[in-house]
């Protein structure tokens, strides 16, 4: 009973470090802290140290700075320009027009930057005035560019999938590679639905495009090559076994240093923003993973995450009925928390539910995205929508509700990827190991 | 008054000098790692380089903390703060200052003892590199006390005046995701 007392204590503390708006990565290590001193005898000061520290001088970690780096610079270049050139004339003919820009858009960024907010700053910068000139309905452009680019989590590069494949010590280019099939199905139907609306809306009217010959086409999008050349070095090269995700990583920043550089856009005052931008959300990110370490083995001197496994299993749900469990819990926590802090810190007590279960932990980590990404684009704290508010100044709940059918289609997302789970393993189980690991 | 000013320089020279130190470190990852590959498909090898990339990578989240601090971009839950009176937020302010405060101190004390007896009893890297593992750690330590002077440096300017200096960005954090 006294054991009951003290983990509700526990949980208590995390939840008001948490609530009253204690920094995320502090806030762990405070409960972490109450947690050791509850439940063991052991010296608290010294095993935080050495876990964070370990922790924190990982060889894995440093994919993290490295595709951050990576994405604030191509993020400075002309790519937003580029990318809605060359783009627009292929999608011309299609139903649904250039909102399909937006979702390919957001489908080619997103491989090369791990962050849907970025991605979504960086395509809209250009296709949200360009598609307001030619009469586009105003909740379509918003909308389906808040949903697509949450595409930025799941398709390699990923920051989440990174902060999720070290918290369980997963290979992280396995994750990636496994994130390709689910991404790519998921923007899929982003554009079916825009198709569907397209036909059956009756205030869809825009400017239809000037014709253009094939070579024209062409001729707009010889600048979208590097960037395509970029996507296939570093996803390539993982899948193909020849690089770990951190040397991707490397080829990634060199190769957009590269691009920038020819492009014209690179110098002193963009080569330091986006030095200094990298190293700033990636320490934010650091302070998060060492506040979880420590937590995560505070946690399991609590012997909560074995009797919750333990609980979970007298339930004898099937595996669907888990997943539908998880799914709403991870839901809720969305509401509150962002999406790499709700990963952390879940994991602990989730990890030996799954494996338990016998879910495949690459898998999860595709299906924990999808649901992340729709906490991106809901209320209160989805980053996506504040992004948005401050590109468009709409207000809140327009954006939101613009975003509600993209939600859905996560939600069906969700569904195709528990009873067709091959999208997520097939590749990783057919790719080439990496020398090293 | 001049004493406090010169005070308020140094103190904002110090983070700052300390988040560009952090991203001097992470060029080195870039280079080490570049290098390793080099060496690698030459046919060479560059024994320790994961290790050293991993202590760089301490380095330039340690001492880039107190920098992200300061420009907002280290992530809270904002919910309760938004939705209280001024007063109020006052109040929490202080309480979050504090408890990150303490915090951040109480791991400065632990870190010193550890790079202290890291140091004492000549602890040697456990990887290819054989480090003297104080070095490294000393990073560590370093980077936690310009931190947790940042949140004292708030903390007292809460009390003070009412309000931290932080420019809550969401859309600098909005990176992380």
């Amino acid at each position: 009973m006294e054991e009951l007392y003290l983990i509700i204590l526990f949980l208590f503390v995390l939840f008001l470090l948490l609530g009253t708006g204690v920094w995320v990565g502090l806030a762990l290590m405070g409960v972490a802290f109450v947690g050791m001193e509850l439940f063991t005898s052991r010296p608290t000061g010294d095993t935080m140290i050495t876990t964070i520290w370990s922790a924190s001088s990982s060889w894995t970690l440093t994919a993290l700075p490295l595709f951050i780096w990576m994405g604030e610079i191509l993020f400075r270049t002309r790519l937003s320009e580029d990318m809605f050139r060359g783009l627009s004339p292929w999608m011309a003919r299609l139903p649904g027009g250039l909102v399909h820009t937006n979702i390919v858009g957001c489908t080619v960024f997103a491989a090369v930057s791990g962050s849907s907010a970025a991605t979504l700053t960086t395509v809209g910068k250009m296709s949200i005035p360009e598609l307001r000139r030619r009469d586009y309905p105003e909740n379509m452009i918003i909308g389906t560019l808040t949903g697509a680019a949450t595409l930025g989590l799941m398709i390699p590069p990923s920051l989440t999938l990174i902060v999720y494949g070290v918290t369980i010590n997963e290979s992280i280019s396995k994750l990636f590679i496994a994130g390709i099939l689910p991404g790519l199905v998921l923007a899929g139907m982003f554009m079916g639905y825009v198709a569907i609306y397209s036909q059956i809306s009756n205030n869809w009217n825009p400017t239809p495009e000037p014709k253009m010959s094939f070579a024209e086409k062409v001729k707009n999008s010889r600048f979208l090559i590097p960037v395509i050349l970029l996507i296939l070095i570093v996803i390539g090269s993982m899948y193909l076994g020849y690089a770990t995700a951190t040397e991707a990583a490397a080829f990634g920043v060199l190769g957009s240093l590269t691009l920038a550089f020819s492009q014209g856009s690179l110098n002193w005052k963009t080569f330091t923003e986006s030095l200094m931008g990298a190293t700033r959300t990636s320490a934010m990110i650091a302070l998060i993973l060492a506040g979880a370490a420590f937590l995560s083995l505070a946690m399991g001197f609590t012997g909560l995450p074995r009797s919750l496994a333990e609980l979970i299993a007298a339930w004898e749900l099937s595996r669907f009925e888990l997943l539908m469990v998880l799914l709403v819990f991870y839901i809720i926590i969305g509401c509150f928390l962002d999406g790499i802090s709700s990963v952390v810190l879940t994991m602990a007590v989730v990890e030996p539910m799954i494996r338990q279960a016998g879910i495949d932990v690459i898998w999860f980590g595709i299906f924990i995205v999808v649901v992340v990404e729709m906490a991106q684009i809901t209320p209160p704290i989805g980053f996506n929508l504040f992004v948005m508010q401050g590109m468009t100044s709409h207000e809140m709940n327009y954006i939101a509700k613009a975003a509600i059918p993209m939600f859905l289609i996560m939600v069906l997302m969700v569904f195709v990827l528990i009873f067709f789970p091959e999208l997520a393993t097939w590749l990783p189980e057919n790719m080439r190991q990496t020398p090293g690991g | 008054m001049q004493g406090i000013h010169a005070l308020r320089r140094a103190l904002d020279r110090l983070y700052l000098a300390s988040g560009v130190l952090a991203a001097l470190f992470l060029i080195a990852i870039l280079i080490l790692i570049v290098v390793q590959m080099l060496a690698r498909w030459t046919g060479e090898v560059f024994p320790g380089a994961p290790d050293y990339a991993g202590y760089c990578m301490a380095a330039a989240s340690f001492f880039a903390f107190a920098h992200a601090l300061n420009r907002g971009s280290h992530i809270r839950v904002s919910i309760l703060l938004n939705a209280v009176s001024e007063r109020v937020r006052r109040f929490i302010e202080t309480w979050c200052f504090a408890i990150g405060t303490a915090l951040a101190w109480y791991f400065v004390y632990y870190a010193y003892r550890f790079v202290y007896f890291s140091w004492k009893f000549g602890d040697i890297s456990q990887g290819q590199d054989a480090t003297p593992i104080w070095i490294p750690q000393t990073a560590m330590l370093i980077g936690s006390i310009v931190f947790a002077i940042a949140l004292t440096d708030h903390l007292i300017h809460v009390l003070f005046s009412g309000d931290h200096r932080i420019e809550s960005d969401v859309v600098e954090q909005s990176h992380g995701e």
